[in-house]
């Protein structure tokens, strides 16, 4: 029998890069674009990575903070903050009473939470989340940023724990920053269907500035 | 660029929002006058002056109350529908 596999919202472009793919939680990724030094060159610089593949939970409405506290999830209090609410895995609160769990690459809540089950509980209800999903680092991030964005996103303006819905190039974008392995990063998240459109703009502006891809097996080694 | 304030999620420029429409006092269906429930259905206020507006911001799925000033454009406050003001312009100007 063959065992289906997910494929990133951005998988089409991808593959026309000719990446080294392999999978992550039964999703195909690509794991390196241009070998490791381009790669880190471009990190170093400016970085674009898929992170489709990070396992994803959406919940809302009035007791879905409540329910995820009984699950053991963390959430922040605060209105667009986030914080990290299992080990390694990113609780944003987007609004009043949305949450958007997301496990990083070592992160496990998620699969405990797809346990959820409408027809027991009241007042909180599962969004299923089709996103496409960036990090984006390096020396000229903020320069890219400042092309897609009309927001001020310096660190100065910007707390770390706060979560901007805000327009990304024309369209919905979800953004925070954060450190990852002590490089400031920002994550950007967008629904599926706009992924590959964000990505080719990211790409051709990462490439404008001196950077580029980066695979998933360079970001996060 | 045009600004608006949005009350979650604080001033955005106009392109992130979607008018929605006057906001009225919907009038009870059941208890309504065919007459009164014709008029809330088919007919708007168009004098300018200070209304109610639905509006939404659509990155984040937002939808709230902003009093304009409709001959001005001048925003005079935005608030949930849920949480308004204790008074609100409208009122305060009458």
């Amino acid at each position: 029998m063959t065992e289906l596999i997910k494929t990133s919202p951005l998988s089409d472009a991808q593959k026309m890069m000719k990446p080294l793919m392999g999978s992550h939680r039964g999703m195909e990724v690509a794991l390196s674009f241009e070998g490791p030094k381009a790669e880190q060159k471009h990190k170093t610089i400016l970085g674009v990575t898929d992170v489709s593949c990070f396992a994803r939970f959406g919940i809302k409405g009035a007791k879905a903070g409540e329910w995820l506290a009984q699950q053991g999830i963390k959430t922040p209090e605060a209105l667009n903050t986030w914080v990290e609410g299992a080990p390694g895995t990113l609780v944003l609160r987007l609004g009043m009473s949305e949450f958007l769990v997301e496990d990083q690459l070592i992160g496990k809540a998620c699969a405990k939470l797809q346990a959820f089950d409408q027809a027991n509980i009241q007042s909180a209800y599962q969004v299923v989340r089709a996103d496409a999903a960036f990090v984006l680092g390096g020396s000229e991030v903020l320069n890219l940023l400042a092309e897609l964005c009309v927001l001020d996103l310096r660190d100065s303006v910007l707390p770390s724990n706060f979560v901007v819905m805000t327009q990304i190039a024309g369209i919905s974008a979800t953004l925070i920053r954060e450190s990852l392995s002590g490089e400031q990063v920002y994550r950007i998240w967008c629904d599926g269907s706009y992924g590959l459109y964000l990505w080719e703009i990211l790409i051709e502006i990462a490439q404008e500035l001196g950077g580029g891809v980066v695979g998933l097996t360079c970001r996060f080694q | 660029m045009k600004l608006l304030k949005c009350p979650i999620n604080g001033t955005r420029p106009l392109s992130e929002f979607i008018f929605g429409g006057e906001w009225r006092d919907m009038p009870n269906p059941d208890t309504s006058s065919d007459l009164e429930w014709a008029s809330y259905v088919h007919y708007r206020d168009n004098a300018p002056g200070i209304k109610k507006e639905w509006w939404y911001h659509s990155p984040s799925g937002t939808w709230f109350i902003a009093e304009r000033n409709t001959l001005t454009d001048e925003v005079l406050a935005t608030y949930l529908y849920s949480n308004p003001p204790a008074t609100n312009v409208e009122e305060q100007s009458a």
